[in-house]
C-alpha cells in the first residue's frame, strides 16, 4: 500500500514535470500606483464576480488611487474595512463550474512561474476546432476566457488584451505582498548600512592584527 | 564606583574570571582561517531564530482554521510583520548553510580526531535538533507543501516493524495530520529552540576545554595562539557584516526564494500538490530515501545517511594530522563526498524518472562507501605517504606534538 502511495506521488511528480514545459510568456511587472488601480479596477469588475481577495479590504483599493464612488460601488453597505468575498457564493460557483473559484488575494504567489504565469494564463486561451474554448497553460482549467481573448487576431485589440492582462497581473502581485515597494526601498538602506559597517570591521580588523608580531 | 560592584560580584560569582578565562584572554591559534568563523554565526542564527520566533508566536495560531491566515496577518497587518517572518524563513535555510559548512569544515581538516569528539558528537546532536525543528516550523504556516512534507515524512515511521501504524498515530495524535499534530509541532518548534541552546552550552564547555582545532590539525605551541579578544572578536564582526550583507539581501530582495509556490495555497488534505518535495536542506537525505527500493531500507538508509557521520572519530584511523590538508587522497575524497551531496541533493529535487533513479543508487553507494572504505584507505594512505617520505613542513608538526602522540620519522607502527 505504501509503495502504491510513493508510486502515486512519483506518477504524480512526472505528469507535472510534463506540464511544467509549457513555456511561459515574460511579463514586467508594474509597480506605479495608475497601473496598479486599472488592474484592480478589472479584477473587481471581472475577476470579483467569481473570486474573492480575502487578504485585500476596500480600504486598501481606495489607497491605490480607485476612484472613491467606483470602492463605494462594489462595497455597498459594507465598511471600508471589509475584506472582499466574491459576489458569488463560494457553493454556487461551485455548482456552476465544478469547483470552487481559489481566492486571489496570494495567487501571484502560489503558482510555479508566479506573474508570468497569470499573465500567461489570462492570454492563453484559444477557440478550439470543435468550437470549445481550451487553454494552453492550465488544460484543466474550468475558468471561462474571461477576457475574451480566444480568436482575436486584430493586433489593436490584442495590444489592448495584453495591456490589460499586465494590469490585472500587476495588481495581483501587489495584493500577493503589499509590502514588496516598502521592503526594497527599506532593503537599501540596510544593505548601505551593512556595507559602511562591514568595511569598516575589515579596516578595523586590519589595524587590530598589525598590533600582532609577525611570526 | 563600577569597580565595587564587580568587586562584590567577583565574592560571590566568578563574573571577571569567566570574562578573561572564555573571552578576552581565552587562548585561540592565531592561523584560524575564516572557515572557523561559521560556528559564531550559527550561535548568532540560533539567537536570531529565538528573538525573531518569539515575536512571531505572539501573532500566530496554531489551529488548522487559523494559521495560515494568521500568517498572512502577520505578512500584512502586523508592523514589520513580513520583516520578522522572511527574517524568520530564510534564517531557517540560512541557519542549515552555516551548520553544513561548519561540518564541511570539520570534516575538510579533520578535526573531530581526539580528543574533539566530543565536539563532534555534540555538534551531531545539534544538527539532529536543528532538523526536528525545521521540519516541525514547516508545518506551521499550515500551506500545501506544510501539509503534504509532514503527511509523508511522518508516514514513514510506518515501516517500523510491528507498531508502524500506532508510531505514526502517536508522532501526528490522529490518524492523518491534523490539528493535533499541528498544535504538537508548534509547542516542540517553541521548545527545541532552548534545548538546543543548552546544547550550545555544552558544545561550548567542551570546545573550551579542548580549545580550537586549527588548520594545522595540531595543538599549537602557546606563542602561537592570542587572545579571543581583540582579535577574533573583531574577525567574528567582520565575517558577521559579510554573512549579514548576503543575508540581508535575500531577506529584502528575493524573500520567497525558499518558499515554495504550493506553500501560498492553504492545506488541503483532499488535493495532493503534483510535486512533493522536502525543503532543500532534506533533499540529500531524501534522495537516498528514493534510491532504495524498499520502503523500509530507504528509511533505514535515510536515517543512517544523517547519523554515520558520527563514526569518522573511529573510522580515520590515520596519525597524519590536518586533515585534507597534509592527506591527498582524504582531500580527493573530501571533494568527491562534497560533490556527491551536491549531486544527491539535485536528484532528490527531481522527479525520480529516467535516468536520474540509477545516478541515484549509485550517489547514495558512492555516500556510503566514503564512510566505509575510510578505515582501510585513511591506513593506507598514511603507509603510501610515509614510504614516499614526509615532507619536512610535516616533520615539523611531528616535531611540535606531544611525545606520546609523536610517532617514529622512519615509518611503521607507531
Amino acid at each position: 500500500m505504501k509503495r502504491l502511495i510513493i508510486f502515486a506521488f512519483c506518477w504524480l511528480a512526472c505528469s507535472a514535470w510534463g506540464e511544467a514545459e509549457v513555456q511561459l510568456n515574460k511579463v514586467e511587472v508594474a509597480t506605479d500606483l495608475p497601473t496598479l488601480a486599472r488592474g484592480a479596477e478589472t479584477v473587481m469588475t471581472v475577476c470579483n464576480g467569481c473570486h474573492s481577495l480575502k487578504y485585500i479590504h476596500f480600504r486598501e483599493l481606495a489607497k491605490l488611487g480607485v476612484e472613491k464612488d467606483k470602492v463605494d460601488g462594489w462595497r455597498g453597505s459594507n465598511p471600508m474595512g471589509t475584506a472582499i468575498a466574491s459576489q458569488m457564493p463560494a457553493d454556487a460557483a461551485a455548482a456552476s463550474f465544478g469547483k470552487a473559484p481559489p481566492d486571489l488575494s496570494l495567487m501571484a504567489k502560489a503558482r510555479e512561474g508566479e506573474a508570468n504565469y497569470i499573465y500567461s494564463y489570462l492570454l492563453g486561451y484559444y477557440t478550439a476546432p470543435d468550437g470549445t474554448t481550451g487553454n494552453h497553460y492550465y488544460p484543466p482549467t474550468k475558468m471561462p476566457d474571461v477576457l475574451a481573448v480566444a480568436g482575436v487576431t486584430d493586433p489593436a485589440q490584442l495590444a489592448e488584451l495584453n495591456k490589460k492582462a499586465r494590469e490585472v497581473t500587476s495588481f495581483l502581485v501587489w495584493a500577493a505582498d503589499p509590502h514588496a515597494q516598502e521592503r526594497k526601498s527599506l532593503g537599501l538602506y540596510v544593505l548601505g548600512y551593512l556595507l559602511v559597517f562591514t568595511t569598516m570591521m575589515y579596516f578595523l580588523k586590519g589595524r587590530i592584527w598589525a598590533t600582532l608580531e609577525k611570526v | 564606583m563600577a569597580s565595587r560592584i564587580i568587586g562584590w560580584i567577583d565574592q560571590r560569582f566568578p563574573l571577571t574570571h569567566i570574562v578573561k578565562h572564555e573571552l578576552t584572554d581565552y587562548p585561540t591559534p592565531r592561523n584560524l582561517s575564516y572557515w572557523w568563523n561559521f560556528g559564531f554565526l550559527a550561535g548568532f542564527v540560533l539567537v536570531l531564530q529565538i528573538a525573531t520566533g518569539i515575536f512571531l508566536a505572539m501573532y500566530y495560531k496554531p489551529d488548522v482554521n487559523m494559521a495560515f491566515d494568521s500568517v498572512q496577518h502577520i505578512m500584512r497587518d502586523v508592523n514589520y510583520g513580513w520583516l520578522l517572518r522572511y527574517i524568520h524563513s530564510t534564517g531557517a535555510s540560512a541557519f542549515f548553510v552555516v551548520i553544513y559548512v561548519h561540518m564541511a569544515r570539520t570534516l575538510y581538516y579533520a578535526s573531530y580526531h581526539k580528543p574533539r569528539e566530543l565536539m563532534w558528537w555534540t555538534g551531531q546532536v545539534l544538527m539532529l535538533m536543528i532538523m526536528a525543528t525545521a521540519f516541525m516550523g514547516y508545518l506551521l504556516p499550515w500551506g500545501q507543501m506544510s501539509y503534504w512534507g509532514a503527511q509523508v515524512i511522518t508516514n514513514l515511521f510506518g515501516v517500523t516493524p510491528f507498531m508502524g501504524d500506532k508510531i505514526v498515530m502517536w508522532l501526528r495524535g490522529d490518524f492523518s495530520v491534523g490539528d493535533a499534530t499541528l498544535t504538537r509541532f508548534f509547542s516542540l518548534h517553541y521548545l527545541i529552540p532552548f534545548l538546543i541552546f543548552a546544547v550550545v552550552g555544552i558544545h561550548l564547555v567542551a570546545l573550551h576545554t579542548v580549545k580550537s582545532s586549527n588548520p594545522s590539525g595540531i595543538s599549537l605551541a602557546d606563542k602561537d595562539n592570542i587572545p579571543f579578544h581583540p582579535y577574533f572578536t573583531i574577525k567574528d564582526l567582520f565575517g558577521l557584516g559579510v554573512y549579514l550583507i548576503i543575508f540581508c539581501t535575500f531577506v529584502f530582495f528575493f524573500p520567497g526564494t525558499f518558499i515554495e509556490a504550493a506553500n501560498n495555497i492553504p492545506a488541503n488534505p483532499l488535493m495532493t500538490p503534483p510535486h512533493i518535495e522536502p525543503e532543500w536542506y532534506f533533499l540529500p537525505f531524501y534522495a537516498i530515501l528514493r534510491s532504495i527500493p524498499d520502503m523500509l531500507g530507504g528509511v533505514v538508509a535515510m536515517g543512517l545517511s544523517v547519523v554515520i557521520f558520527a563514526i569518522l572519530p573511529f573510522a580515520d584511523r590515520t596519525n597524519i594530522p590536518g586533515g585534507a590538508r597534509h592527506r591527498p587522497v582524504y582531500r580527493a575524497v573530501f571533494f568527491v563526498f562534497i560533490a556527491d551531496v551536491f549531486l544527491l541533493g539535485y536528484v532528490g529535487s527531481q522527479p525520480p524518472s529516467g535516468a536520474l533513479v540509477p545516478i541515484g543508487q549509485v550517489a547514495t553507494l558512492i555516500y556510503f562507501a566514503t564512510f566505509f572504505l575510510l578505515p582501510p584507505t585513511s591506513k593506507l594512505e598514511e603507509r603510501w605517504m610515509r614510504a614516499r617520505g614526509l615532507s619536512p613542513q610535516l616533520m615539523a608538526l611531528f616535531d611540535q606534538r606531544p611525545p606520546r602522540e609523536k610517532m617514529s620519522h622512519k615509518g611503521g607502527a607507531v
